[in-house]
Order: structure tokens, then sequence, then C-alpha cells
């Protein structure tokens, strides 16, 4: 229901793409124009040539601003200048803006383009990719040695590709997309003729289905291009972005904004098989928020606007809620799309209300959503619908309404005091994800009386109607001249079906028809080059010579690697493997790992490793099983790849090992293995996760999925050897030459280890977990004396010194500031994160109370009392840690020097009432007076004298001072701190503090 | 990418079988291990090892505490006590011991210790220099060294997450003298494991497969040299006692190429095939013992964390830079090798943990002793490169007639991608002839003629075929010796 009433919405919308920075523009053909002669018309100048010319250009009147532009960005660029108007000639366009494209099928540019490449078996690669036999027709011995490829489905084309691009592709398919393998159809077709027929086949394909358009959420765009490069798509696409000329062996991509809107694309993105069901792109298992961020990053040269759907006023001022609006006068207002808020002129001290047209094509029961930084309210009909008003970080709050259907007049409002300011309206229904409440919106209605005052107004643009009558045409068209011999368009239940006849593939001549170097009318021009059709010459005629021969195994899986292209990825044999040019792109997690992290695995003997049916699952389902490695293992279809999974395990040979017995119970041996996976044993789980739970170290495959991964004759033969498997790897031999290193364990007989591991990771996810799995808690309690946990401590740095005491009371001196830190009350502190596995990060007290000492140097001289307190470490101001001595009792004293000066802090943990306290002399000795030095003692929001040498702080914990001299509260750099000057008697003073909180 | 042939070659030696080693000779006849008792509640993950006086065992761990054990060179596991000496350390990793003071090379600072009131604890905590940064990786790792002939100590850090220098010198060598002056001196460290002197006093470190490092190897932390990793060069700027920046390396290259063209750049003196080898090097010393550990006078031993093992290392000078050979020692270990500490009684103390890095020795922690029992082992005692092959010098007399034979031996060689990223395949294999083995006289020398030697490659020497003149097998069959630079006319031999 949302979903027609956004479309609905979209109609009425004067929709535009405007040339970003990155790209040429497109703009919408208007809705009947002459298809011009030459079929190719760039972009005027003042469009956004060379040199990124705004968008904000008036209009100009030639009318060329309605021309489609094809979307040959680099065509386009190449016609720069400030003197362009004219539309180019044809001949001249195809040779100063196109460079001409042979088809590129990756597996044949890598592996049969050069040297001593095998002919025949490169043509019987093309034979699948171009998918010849559907027009020729072949014997059925022959086309089990064709991996074929089918054309993508047009049955719903509309809704996923955008009438102008497929008019342009129609009329120039490899110029549109070099690189295709969409052959050109109207080869010889006088211009006229031509162009009707296109014209009536763009109109037949937009029939189909109708494209929406979504405004282009740009934050996903660094989202997206990390996908584009980590999840694979460089894998087979190439870089899209560097300096690097575009690789041969890449599969081609058109200028993607042309053809696809972000909604489109995205579905495309989820289930590419849909359309193009021959696994030739693969889906690489990527959630919603991930296609629609692929999608947004691939589409981002198109800017997408709508007219806008709101109205706004703009306020100035400083509020703690929403003002009254009703009693404020706007600094500015407008139009504006969705919450847009840029509108305003500034982030801080600002608010605004926007009103418009909420149109619902049901009545029912609605929730609304909405996200603001600051505050923020929601109004339907004039009734408050949520509130979430207040000073706060960007929050959502919901509210409920039921809504009659039509129109209702919503108003939403923000301010924000400092800070960034944020709004966002969503909106759902029962049952429903929520969506962005601008699909909901009615454009705003022009005010003739305002006409000319705001922003200059866009000219109207209509949307591509199809007109069922070309469509007609062009369903004879679509028969006719052969679409249909290759792609599926159904209409109704019907697929068109071709009426071009052609002849059958064992009596096709070379260099005729496709084959001659210049194609004539009434064959399909693929623009083969001379490697391409000497190649396909010599497969048709190997081919005729022995269709009976059912190819082996090994063939049958190398012709698979190369349509699928998994050579891009993995290595068989010698084949195969990642090029150089995109090796970075394949990224791990955990880089020391090596490329065993980041590359996917090899696939020799992959048969003999992965248990059948799991091998089926991973081709056709893909896979993330290995969570180091970013490139994920993507979805190719059952359909497509249980052939080929059958072929692995037919092509890998596999010794069987026997099975050993046992003379103990079933979990006797399971304990075995649960004992041998362990830490006091092999320690597997040290690298493995298990059950999810990660690994001391490298985080590789969990172990309970082994065993319906891996055939049981390779988990035995592996274990025993894992370099002979996998050459390099990081796994090691818990086996060394076959002997187990755990004599007492099933007798040290290997294989019954082994088949132990192997039936206790059988029961899966309900295996029970070994020894040493995850993160026991380590707490240090201090008994009679006290225990120092020197570490990286969070709130003190990575040179913390912790000292826990016997009365609970605990502290953290930092040797990077030469201070007190921390003091906490209760419980000291949890070792497990630094001494369980490799130790990283910042351990925070396990007690309670934790008070934070100010940063920063303790000791300091001022050149003023009202000098600001030096901001550096310490250690970088050139104090220097001395270390400390333990007291009989074990009770540190910390030391450092300054200077002249030399510093010893004794604190010290004493018995309080109620809670522990805390004491602390400070000792310092000089061997010269020194000036103006100043003790900090706290800093804070709030510091009061309570009288007898107290100060309570923040009003939450309190320090009672006996110095030399009296304390000084001073506000510096908008905080408050109690500062103590030093007094020297005799080149030495002393100050005491007691803590309590 | 990787060589097939290579892996064939080394799989067959794998698939060796097991049976055929029954009559072989075993370590354990030769080198025996005495396993320490650690009493209940003492996590031992030894990090350092160094003697104090009183005969006692000083024991740093990475959990922070020094253990003295006394009674370290006893048979008899019940005489032998552990007292905790101090705590409250920062993963201990260098212990020396001089003039009353322990010192004590913590991730933070190099600190010395020593117990003033006489009550077995160390109450004083001193730091010398804490002259670098840390920022709370776990990988910024500090091993500390024993004193070197002018008195200083070494500290080898680690760089940030093994990958890069987000602190002031992470990835680079510092000398520290007794009053705390610390000097930078070496840069191009990635992640060591261990460090140690040589006979003549030199100061090496163990290196860690890893990006500018396709294994693990041996290196020599010649003052001002550069070895390897360039993250640290970030430093240079500040750290004036090292000169100035080399040139950067180029990535996906190969080391002894871009040694030509970067003067600082010191190869690894020796490389650590991995796995064959083992999969993390550790702990160094050097036999000083005249006679006491065996008869590998002067060489060196190191340790690897993985494999649970103890290497044998013997270097020679060509063209005035460290290069040599590593054999197989001992392995065997309880836990994974880290600190080793080998004393003039002839007692090597090998210390383990497999904490965060797995270890084929299975124990969390362990302590151990390995001790000669008198009896020579028939090993290849060293290994010298001359100008046209190798000189191997045995500890027996050789069977005369097999070790003539050159079809005892086989040889390949390969060298690793000196890259950016991690680790290495062994590259560039070549299968040098062996076209003749002569013997002296006295059955103890065998020169290896070849019909090349490669530069800058790993010469990887099996010798299934020989035996002693009593007709032993070696007790270990392999040499890998790092062939980076090659003998000159007036070197040889």
């Amino acid at each position: 229901m949302f979903r027609a009433k956004r479309t609905r919405g979209l109609d009425r919308r004067t929709v535009e793409w405007r040339r970003s920075s990155r790209g040429p523009a497109l703009i919408p053909h208007p809705p009947n124009p002459p298809f011009p002669r030459g079929g190719v018309i760039c972009s005027p100048p003042w469009e956004g040539g060379v040199g990124g010319v705004g968008d904000n250009r008036p209009v100009s009147s030639t009318g060329s601003r309605f021309a489609f532009v094809l979307l040959m960005g680099l065509g386009c660029l190449l016609v720069s200048g400030p003197t362009f108007a004219a539309r180019p000639e044809p001949t001249e366009s195809k040779t100063a803006l196109f460079q001409p494209a042979n088809p590129v099928i990756p597996g044949f540019e890598r592996f049969f383009r050069e040297g001593e490449a095998d002919r025949t078996q490169g043509g019987r690669l093309l034979l699948g990719e171009l998918n010849c036999t559907s027009c020729h027709k072949a014997e059925k011995g022959v086309e089990a040695h064709l991996m074929r490829k089918q054309a993508p489905i047009l049955d719903h084309v509309g809704a996923r590709v955008r009438p102008e691009f497929l008019r342009a592709f129609l009329n120039a398919p490899r110029t549109t997309k070099p690189g295709t393998t969409m052959p050109e159809p109207f080869v010889g077709w006088p211009a006229k003729e031509k162009e009707d027929a296109i014209e009536a086949l763009v109109h037949l394909l937009a029939s189909t289905g109708n494209l929406t358009d979504t405004r282009l959420n740009r934050k996903v765009i660094p989202e997206g291009r990390q996908l584009y490069r980590r999840v694979g798509c460089v894998a087979c696409h190439g870089p899209r972005e560097g300096k690097d000329e575009p690789l041969r062996t890449s599969v081609p991509l058109p200028q993607l904004a042309a053809k696809y809107s972000v909604p489109s694309l995205t579905s495309f993105l989820l289930d590419p098989h849909r359309s193009r069901p021959s696994g030739r792109m693969p889906a690489l298992s990527l959630n919603q928020n991930e296609a629609v961020a692929l999608a947004t990053y691939l589409l981002q040269d198109i800017e997408v606007s709508f007219s806008p759907n709101l109205t706004y006023r703009y306020y100035e001022g400083d509020w703690q809620t929403l003002p009254d609006f009703d009693t404020l006068k706007p600094v500015s207002e407008g139009t504006a799309e969705d919450f847009d808020v840029s509108v305003a002129a500034r982030e801080g001290n600002m608010a605004l209300r926007f009103e418009g047209e909420l149109q619902l094509e049901a009545a029912g029961d609605y929730a609304f959503h909405l996200t603001s930084d600051d505050g923020s309210k929601l109004w339907i009909d004039g009734t408050l619908v949520v509130d979430n008003d207040g000073i706060h970080p960007p929050s959502t709050k919901d509210g409920r309404a039921t809504l009659i259907k039509g129109s209702h007049r919503l108003v939403a409002a923000v301010f924000n005091g400092g800070g960034g300011v944020e709004l966002g309206v969503e909106i759902s229904r029962r049952g429903r994800s929520r969506q962005p409440i601008s699909g909901f919106l009615a454009p705003v209605k022009k005010d003739p009386s305002k006409a000319g005052t705001d922003t200059p107004a866009k000219p109207e643009v209509p949307k591509f109607r199809p007109d069922l009558a070309l469509a007609e045409k062009g369903r004879a068209v679509f028969a006719q001249v052969g679409c249909a011999s290759c792609h599926q368009l159904k209409m109704g239940d019907q697929p068109i079906e071709s009426t071009l006849s052609a002849k059958a593939l064992a009596t096709l001549t070379p260099a005729s028809g496709c084959l001659s170097g210049k194609p004539d009318r009434g064959h399909p021009d693929f623009g083969l080059d001379d490697v391409q059709r000497a190649s396909l010459a010599k497969a048709i005629e190997a081919l005729a010579h022995a269709p009976e021969q059912t190819p082996d195994a090994e063939g049958m899986i190398h012709q698979s690697l190369l349509a699928f292209n998994c050579f891009a990825c993995h290595q068989r044999g010698k084949h195969g493997g990642v090029e150089p040019a995109r090796d970075a792109y394949f990224e791990t997690t955990q880089k020391e790992m090596g490329d065993e992290g980041r590359l996917p695995p090899p696939l020799s003997g992959v048969g003999a490793k992965l248990a059948p049916d799991y091998l089926k699952h991973v081709l056709a389902d893909g896979a993330k099983d290995r969570p180091y490695m970013l490139t994920r293992m993507p979805k190719f279809g059952a359909s497509n790849t249980s052939a080929l999974a059958e072929a692995f395990s037919k092509a890998d040979p596999m010794e069987p090992v026997s099975v050993p017995e046992f003379s103990e119970s079933a979990r006797r041996v399971k304990s075995h293995g649960r004992f041998l996976a362990g830490s006091q044993a092999f320690g597997c789980i040290k690298c493995h996760t298990f059950k999810g739970i990660q690994a001391e170290g490298v985080q590789a495959i969990d172990m309970t999925i082994m065993t319906r991964r891996l055939r049981h004759d390779w988990f035995h033969r592996y274990l025993r050897n894992p370099q002979a498997f996998r050459p390099g790897t990081r796994m090691p031999a818990a086996w060394p030459d076959g002997i187990s290193l755990l004599p007492k364990v099933l007798n040290g007989d290997t294989s019954q280890q082994i088949e132990a591991i192997w039936r206790f990771l059988a029961d899966g996810s309900n295996a029970a977990e070994p020894y040493g799995l995850g993160r026991d808690p380590i707490p240090l309690v201090p008994d009679k004396e006290p225990i120092i946990y020197r570490n990286f401590i969070q709130g003190v740095g990575p040179r913390a010194i912790a000292v826990g005491y016997p009365e609970k009371g605990n502290l953290a001196f930092d040797a990077n500031d030469m201070r007190l830190a921390l003091i906490w009350q209760g419980a000291f502190i949890d070792a497990s994160r630094h001494w369980t596995g490799r130790g990283e990060g910042f351990q925070p007290p396990l007690g309670d109370n934790v008070v934070n000492l100010p940063e920063g140097p303790p000791l300091a001289v001022l050149p003023s009392p009202t000098h600001p307190w030096p901001k550096e470490r310490a250690k970088a101001l050139g104090y220097r840690f001395r270390g400390y001595r333990l007291s009989q009792d074990q009770r540190p004293t910390f030391s450092f020097d300054f200077e002249k000066l030399h510093v010893d802090d004794f604190p010290n943990a004493v018995a309080g009432k109620e809670y522990p306290a805390l004491d602390r002399t400070i000792s310092i000795s000089t061997e010269a007076p020194v000036e103006n030095l100043w003790f900090r003692a706290a800093v804070g929001d709030k510091i009061e004298a309570q009288g007898d040498g107290w100060y309570l702080v923040n009003g939450e914990w309190k320090v009672r001072i006996e110095s030399a001299a009296k304390p000084e509260i001073r506000v510096s750099n908008g905080k408050t701190e109690l500062v103590v000057p030093v007094r020297f008697a005799e080149n030495k003073a002393k100050i005491h503090e007691h803590f309590e909180w | 990418m990787r060589t097939a042939t290579a892996w064939l070659f080394f799989g067959l030696l794998v698939f060796a079988p097991a049976w055929s080693r029954a009559a072989d000779p075993k370590e354990q006849e030769y080198y025996e291990i005495f396993t320490f008792p650690i009493p209940d509640g003492v996590v031992l993950e030894a990090g350092a090892m160094e003697m104090m006086p009183g005969d006692q065992l000083a024991v740093s761990s990475r959990r922070g505490e020094i253990y003295l054990v006394s009674k370290p060179f006893t048979k008899d596991p019940k005489e032998v006590k552990f007292t905790r000496f101090a705590h409250g350390l920062h993963e201990v990793l260098g212990l020396a011991y001089r003039d009353g003071w322990l010192y004590v090379t913590q991730r933070c600072e190099l600190t010395r210790i020593k117990d003033s009131d006489g009550d077995g604890r160390a109450d004083v905590f001193e730091t010398v220099s804490d002259g670098w940064e840390i920022n709370g990786d776990y990988h910024e790792y500090a091993f500390g060294s024993k004193f070197d002939p002018d008195g200083n100590l070494w500290v080898a850090l680690c760089l940030t997450g093994s990958f890069t220098s987000e602190n002031k010198y992470r990835g680079m060598a510092l000398r520290i003298a007794p009053d705390g002056r610390t000097a930078v001196t070496t840069s191009g460290l990635r992640s060591p494991g261990g460090l140690g002197m040589n006979a003549e006093g030199d100061m090496f470190y163990t290196e860690n497969q890893g990006p500018w490092n396709g294994a693990c190897a041996l290196k020599h932390l010649k003052p001002g040299a550069f070895v390897g990793h360039p993250a640290s060069f970030r430093w240079y700027d500040e750290a004036k006692t090292l000169g100035p920046r080399p040139k950067e390396p180029q990535s996906n290259s190969r080391m002894m190429d871009e040694a030509k063209k970067i003067p600082e750049l010191l190869p690894p003196a020796i490389y650590f095939p991995y796995p064959k080898m083992g999969q993390s090097a550790s702990g160094i010393v050097c036999d000083t013992t005249s006679g006491k550990f065996g008869p590998f006078e002067k060489q060196m031993f190191v340790g690897d964390q993985s494999a649970s093992t103890v290497m044998r290392v013997v270097l020679e000078k060509v063209q005035g830079r460290y290069q040599g050979v590593c054999f197989p020692f001992r392995e065997g270990f309880d836990s994974g090798n880290l600190a080793m500490l080998l004393t003039p009684d002839g007692s090597l103390f090998v210390g383990g943990t497999n904490r965060g890095w797995g270890s084929r020795g299975s124990k969390p922690f362990a302590l151990q002793r390995l001790n000669w029992t008198g009896k020579v082992p028939f090993e290849v005692h060293s290994m010298k490169v001359v100008l046209k092959g190798f000189e191997l010098l045995f500890t027996e007399p050789v069977d005369k007639e097999k070790a003539a034979d050159s079809r005892s031996y086989s040889m390949r060689t390969h060298t690793y991608i000196y890259q950016s990223s991690y680790g290495s395949p062994e590259v560039d294999e070549t299968t040098p002839e062996i076209k003749s083995a002569t013997v002296s006289d006295d059955g103890k020398t065998v020169r290896l003629e070849l019909d090349k030697l490669e530069g800058g490659h790993i010469h990887e020497l099996h010798l299934d075929g020989v035996r002693s003149a009593s007709g032993l097998p070696l007790l270990h069959k392999q040499a890998y010796y790092t062939l980076n630079y090659l003998p000159v006319e007036d070197e040889s031999k």
C-alpha cells in the first residue's frame, strides 16, 4: 500500500537528474521527442562538461536542455568547449567520442587472449557467454559442452531500468555500455526505420513496470564505497576510482546512474538472479541497508532533486524547549525538500517549523517516529502526536494516531541549542517497517502570488509515459529482430516468441553472419574482434566433430570457473587466483593471518575437502564462514551450480580414511575430544571461535561448523599435516609426523584423538564448551598486604600503577602525569583482560565509587595565581618518573623529579568510619628555593570550602588539606580548581590530604 | 603463486614413514629436559630469566611477577623452591643482574629493583629509562637484553599492532646506559621475540614472520642499521643518533635487491624457514660454556614459541655481514618457548607460555632445563659457505664412502618476497646440482661443490644419506643456510 502510494506521489513530482561534479548529466526525455539523428547528443557545456560548471546556471531557451543526454561520460568530456551547440555528425561522434569495444568476458580476456591459448576452449567459453545457441540451435550433445548464459529477463525491466537508458542502449549497445555482450540488433537498418523500431521497443519495455526514484542519502556513500571495495565487487568489476587504467579483465559496467534508480539497483543487488538467472552476477549476501548503501555509492553521480514538499519558517533564539512559534517572527521562510535543516542560517540557537500535506492512501493506525537533536514535536491536524522536546543528543520518540484516508496537515518543529541539529520523521503501519515520511508528502502547491520570489522555477520535465499503441508495435519488433531469442519477456503468462530464424550451429560457416568482420542486415553485430571470431570458429568446428563426448568432471569444472569468473578470486591447480591489480582490495580484519586471512581459499582439492552438501550450499547460497575475511563468497544459485558441486566431488580424489574403533562409550570419546580441543591440550580454541565465542588470538573458522563443512576423511588427513594441504597456513601441526604430543589421551593414538575431536564437534552448537574458552574473571583481592597492578587502566592511561589495599580503598597512579589519577572503594581490579589472551585494551576498576582526580601534572610553577594550569602531560613537560619504594608493609611511595624538585607521593588507604578513606602525604624537596610553585588538589564544576580544611568537590567527594599555605579556590578554563601554594622551609615542603568519598 | 614443487618436496619430507626412525638416534639421548615443578597458584608465564647471587634463578612472568627459584641446577624436583621476589610489574620480558640490582624491562620502562631490607622481597623500584611510549595496544611489547660489553642494556620495541609505529620509538631498538641515557640504535624492527648476543658481544634479536618479513629470522642489531620494516622511519627526525632516514624499501621486491639500493638495510643473518623450523622465533643464547653444553661452543641457540623447540644457529661473517646456518636442535618442550638462559655450568633454562599464541607444547606455562648428557650427537657441527659451495664440519667422523657420494645430499634454494603484506611464500626456487662431495682425511669435514650458489637465497640441505663412521644417521638431517652474500676470493677458506 505504501509502495503504491509512493509511486503515485512520485508521478506528481518533477523529477530531474542533474549532473553532479563526477559525471555527465541525465535529464529525462520529454514524452515524445523526435529521436535525434545519429542518436547521440552531448549535453551542452553549460550543463557541466569539462570544468564542472555548476547546476545553477540559467536555463537556456534552446530546448536542448530537454535533449536526452547519452551517458557517455568520456565522450561528453571530449566535446568540451564553450562553442559546442550543434549535434555532432554521426560519423564524427563515432570516431571522436567512442571507443569501439568488443564484448568483454573476463575469463576470455584473462586466459584466451594472449599467446598459446587454447582457441577451442576460449571459443567454447564465448559460445556460452554470448548465448549463441539461443539462435543457432545446437544438438543436445553439444549443449552439454557449453555453459549458457541466459540474457537478462525483461519481464519487469520497466521497473528496473530507465527508459532513456533503454533507448540509448538499443541505439548503440557497445557505446552505451562498452564491452557489453549485447549485440547491435539493427545492423544496416535505415535510420528512420531503426529509430521507430527502437522507440517502439522502449515503449514496450517501459510498459512492463514503473521505476521509482528516491532521494540520494549521501550519508551512506562511504559505507557503499567500502562495501564495493571489500565484499567482492572489485574482484569482477574492478576498482572504480584511482589512477589505474581500467582492467581488461573487468566485467564492464555502464554509467549506472543513467540506468538505475536507487530502489531499482537496490532490488537488483539484493537478488540479481531474478533478472539475470545464470549466476554470472552473483548475489553478495547484502542486507537491505548494505544494498541501499552500495546502490547509493554506485549512483552517486546523479542528483535526484524533487520539488519541495514542505514549507518552513526559521527562527533564531536561545531556548531550552521548543518556543511558542505564534509569538515569534520568523527570520526567514520558504519551501524545502523533506526536513532539510540546512535551510537554517546557523546550527546553534535556532528553531525550524516545517509544514506540509500528508497524504494517506488508507485509513488506519499509524505510528510516527520523530528523531531530533535537540528537542522536537510533531502535530497532525493540529494534535500533538510525538513530543521529543528538551535538550538532548539525537534520540527518537514515537507516537500514534488513527487517521482517515486523504490529506492531513503535518507540522514538525525542532530547536537546537549547541552542536549539530537533526530532524527526521518516519511513519509506519502495524507490522510494516518504518519509512521516511517524505514519500507521503504532497508537493507544495504553487502560490501564484509568490511566483518569482522564491528560487527560480525549474522547467517542468514530465515523466516518460509509455504509449501502449507504440508498445504493441514494439512487441512485433521484439519478436522479429531476435530480442526474444535471448531475452525472456512475458506478456501475461506467455513469453514473446522469437520469429527470427537462424542456421543451426553445426551448419555455420566461419567468417559469415555474426562471425564476419562486418555483419550485414539480419545479423546482430557483437563487435567481435579477430581473436574472438577465430576462437568461435575453432570451437564451432571442434564441437561439430565431437558432439558425442561428454565433458569430463575436471573439464566441466574448468568451464564453470571460467564462466562464473571464480578464477577472479580462487585458484585451482595452476589456474586463476587474484590478479595483482586487484590484490589490494582483498582485505582481512586480522592482518597477521597474512594472505590466508584475506585471499579466498584455493579450490584445488575442494571436492575432497568440503562435504558434498556443504559444497553445494556454499556455491548456491554463498558463505561467510571465515569471520576474518572481508570478501564474501557470493551466492551463485542452486540451479547454476549443482552440477559444479557434483563435478568437484567427482574430480577430486579422496582415499578413504579408516575410522578408528573405540572401546569407550560415545560420551567418553566426546569428552576426550573436548579435552583435546581445550587450552590444556591442543588449544584449538586459542585460534578458532567456538559457538561464536571469540578465541584468544586470531578468530579462525568456528569449530562447531567443521563437521558440517568438512569431509570426515579430509579432516583426518588435514589435521595430521595441515601444511601439505594449505602451504604456509598458520594452522599448526598438533601431531607432528603423525605422532601425538599427548601420549596419555586415548593411548596417544593419533587417529583416535582426531576422531574424538570430530565426534565432539559433531554435536555442533550443542557441543560442550572446551576448557579455557572465553574469559573467566581474575579478581585481585588484597588480603594482608596491598597488591600492585601495573597495566593499561581505563581513566588512567597506559602507564598506570594501581594499588589495592587491604582496607578496601584503591588507587591508581599515572606514571605519565605523575598524578594520583583514580581512587575507588571496594573490589580492586579484574586482571582477566590482561592476563587472558593477548591482553588488549584498558581495564576499568572493579570496585565502586570511582573518583577521577585532575589530569595533568599535580605540581606546576605558575607565573601568576591566575595563570592557567599546564595542559600538557607531565612526561612531555620534562617531569621524570623515578619509580617507587615499598614500605615494610608493602605500601608504595611514588617518586618523581621536576627541574630542581624531588617529590615523594605517599597515598595510603586507611579504614574510615563506614567506608575506606585515603591519606596522602606529598613531600617535596629542592636544592634551591622554587618560587610560585602550586599543587593542584582538585578540579571540578563546583568546589566548596567547608571549614577546618575540608573542601567538597562537585558535591561528591571531599578532601581535607593540611599545608603551610592556605588552599585557594579559583576559576580557570571554565572549571573550578582547588590549588595550594607550596611554601618551603629549609628547602622542604609537605602537603597532607585526607580523602573521604 | 606459491611454488607447488617446493611444497611437494616438503610434503615428501613430512610423510617420511615414522617407523624408519625407530632405530634412529633420539634427541633425549644427548640433551635431556628437566621440568621444574611449579607450585599451585603460581602462573609462571616466563618472559625472562637471570641468575641472581646465591645460585638463585630469577624468572619473570607476563603477569608482572618475578620468582626466585632456588636450587635451579638440581636433579631432584623436591629440592626446588619458588619464592616471589616482586610483583606488580608490567609484562616483564627482560632481566639482567648487575651490582646488587636486577634490571627489569617492563612494557613501560626499564626499572632496576632490589631488596634493600633483606626480607627476600624487592622494595626499591627505580625507573632507569622510560624513553619510549606505549598506548594500550597489546602488541607494544618491550624485550630487554643482558648487559652488552659496554655495559648497556638493549630494549627492542614491537610495532603497534605489529603493523604500524604509533608511538615513539616503536619498531626500534634502544641502548640504555646504567645511568639512564637512552640512545635509539637500530630501526626496522617489527615483532621481536627475544634479544641475545653472540660470543663476540654483538647484539641480535629474533624477528617474526609478517609484513616485510617473509619468515622468522635472526637479525643483527647493528647500530645505525635498518633491519627491514619501514614503519619506524617516522621517528628518524627525533632519533638523532641514527643518522639520516633511509630510502623507503620497495614492496614486492627481494631483500637483497633492496639491500643493494638502501645502504642501511641489513638483511637477516638467518631465516628460519616457515614453518619447517618454526613459526615464532623467540629467546636467544650463546654457548660460552667452554664445552659444558656439548660440542657447539660459541654457537647460538634460539627458541621457537609455536613449535616448542630450540634451534641451533652458526654464524659467520661474509662480506662483513653476519649470515649462516640454522639446524633443528631439540623439540618436545612443554609450552611455548619464550625466555632462554644458558648458565656457565651448561644449563639451558627454557621458559614457556602459550597465552594468546598457541604452541605445540600444550602447557599454558613451563620452566624447563636442558642439559647435555655428555654423549656427542652425530650432527652437522657447522656449515660455511666457500667459493663454489659449502664446507660441512661434523661432530664425529663420517662414513667416508657415503659422505663422498653426492647422492647422499640434496639441495634446493628459495627466497622470500620482501613485501609490505604479511609473510611470503617460498619463491624463486632453484635446485642446485651437487657436483662433488669431498671428505677430509680426518673424516670430519666435507666440502660440497655446487654448480651454482644462489645469492640472496636460503639453501636447504638434506643429508639423508650421510652416516657416521660408526653407522649412525645424523640426529638432524637438514640445514638451512641463509646465503645473503657470496664469499669473495680472499675471504674464502
